[in-house]
């Protein structure tokens, strides 16, 4: 699942030919405070539930690491939906 | 950064017209118990599936019923919108730069807070909640603060100007709750103040940024301004909303809508005064939605 969000992201950044796990994608500029709507809504399209946008989460979704351990595999931490 | 004299005689007349017609928001409206279900809460042409094969293939239930969620994400967007301005105009107020307006600024802080305020008591009592903020408070312009100051108050304007367009329609639109249309009618009659002041302070805040004759950085705001419409008008379609007006698939459904082409138009009418302005002044070089609908729905 991890591979779709490096995919998403790559393809919004032309000139980046790859993402490190443990790369910050908001200093790395790979994603910026517009766009961060859209990354949230798509990650809870895979992840299959609403996100809380808590000082937690934030963290996490910093890296493709926090995304993949924090975010996408934590469903009893938000509410379940769809 | 001196204040133009134009500005000051503007400032001037939007701080007495404010006086003027000053108002208390928590004694302005008569709030009914309830609003029923099975009734439009928005204006139809304005919903996210106008112009779309949804608009005829939803049952009136349905769409009754996506159009009182739709209404309280609209209000929710209100919310989270305001309280961005709040942040950045009080981060303003009463500094150097800002000593003109600031009589203004005052004005429209108090004004936004009970905005803000009527909002919230819609969205709670008929609605149960405020649908959350998916935004990420991070700057985009680093140290620069002539440009900071300057994407604060396009950002401002430009949410202002979608708004608006909302709340003109409906304040009108006689089909729906006197309550509603009173709530959106209201809203308008502060807005415009705002909106008058806001396309100054753009205007004003932009002249040092042309001045400085970076190409680099002026392709930069074109881009970043462009993208910020784009993203204001996706804030419309929300899944929560889908869910709750009980439509399957909803992140699916909301893609498809963003998609389809039939959408541009509706977004290039709700943005057609701003991105006039934007062109007129040099900022943007056209509207986001007279390219493509992709890019996973962005614009």
């Amino acid at each position: 699942m991890i591979e779709r969000v490096r995919s998403w992201l790559l393809a919004r950044n032309p000139g980046v030919s790859d993402i490190s796990l443990d790369e910050d994608i908001i200093d790395g500029r790979l994603i910026d405070s517009i766009a961060f709507p859209e990354l949230v809504l798509f990650l809870e399209e895979l992840a299959g539930r609403e996100l809380s946008l808590t000082r937690e989460t934030v963290v996490a979704l910093r890296t493709l690491r926090g995304i993949r351990d924090t975010v996408l595999a934590a469903p009893h931490q938000a509410a379940a939906h769809d | 950064m001196v204040m133009a004299e134009a500005i000051a005689e503007t400032l001037d007349s939007l701080v007495a017209d404010s006086t003027d017609h000053h108002y208390s928001p928590y004694t302005r409206f008569d709030w009914v118990d309830e609003l029923a279900e099975e009734q439009w809460w928005m204006t139809p042409e304005l919903l996210t599936i106008a112009g779309t094969k949804w608009a005829t293939e939803l049952d009136e239930a349905t769409r009754m019923r996506l159009s009182k969620w739709e209404s309280i994400n609209f209000f929710s967007v209100n919310i989270h919108g305001i309280r961005e301005l709040l942040i950045e105009v009080t981060r303003r107020i009463h500094t150097p730069g800002f000593e003109l307006p600031s009589e203004f600024f005052h004005r429209f802080l108090g004004e936004e807070n009970g905005h803000m305020w009527f909002f919230a008591q819609f969205c709670q009592r008929y609605g149960k909640r405020i649908y959350p903020d998916k935004m990420l408070p991070v700057g985009d312009s680093g140290s620069d603060t002539e440009l900071a100051s300057f994407l604060v108050f396009a950002r401002i304007l430009i949410f202002e100007e979608l708004v608006d367009h909302f709340n003109i329609r409906m304040g009108r639109d006689t089909t729906l709750h006197p309550l509603i249309r009173e709530i959106n009618q209201v809203h308008h009659d502060d807005e415009w103040r705002h909106i008058v002041m806001g396309r100054k302070m753009v205007e004003h805040l932009f002249q040092p940024l042309r001045e400085r004759d970076d190409a680099e950085l002026r392709a930069r705001l074109d881009d970043y301004v462009q993208r910020y419409i784009a993203a204001s008008v996706q804030s419309l379609y929300n899944p929560g909303v889908y869910r709750d007006a009980g439509i399957p698939e909803s992140y699916t459904f909301r893609n498809e809508l963003l998609q389809d082409p039939a959408r541009l138009r509706y977004h290039d009418m709700f943005f057609s005064r701003i991105t006039k302005f934007l062109i007129n002044q040099g900022i943007i070089s056209a509207s986001p939605f007279a390219v493509a609908a992709g890019d996973g729905g962005t614009r």
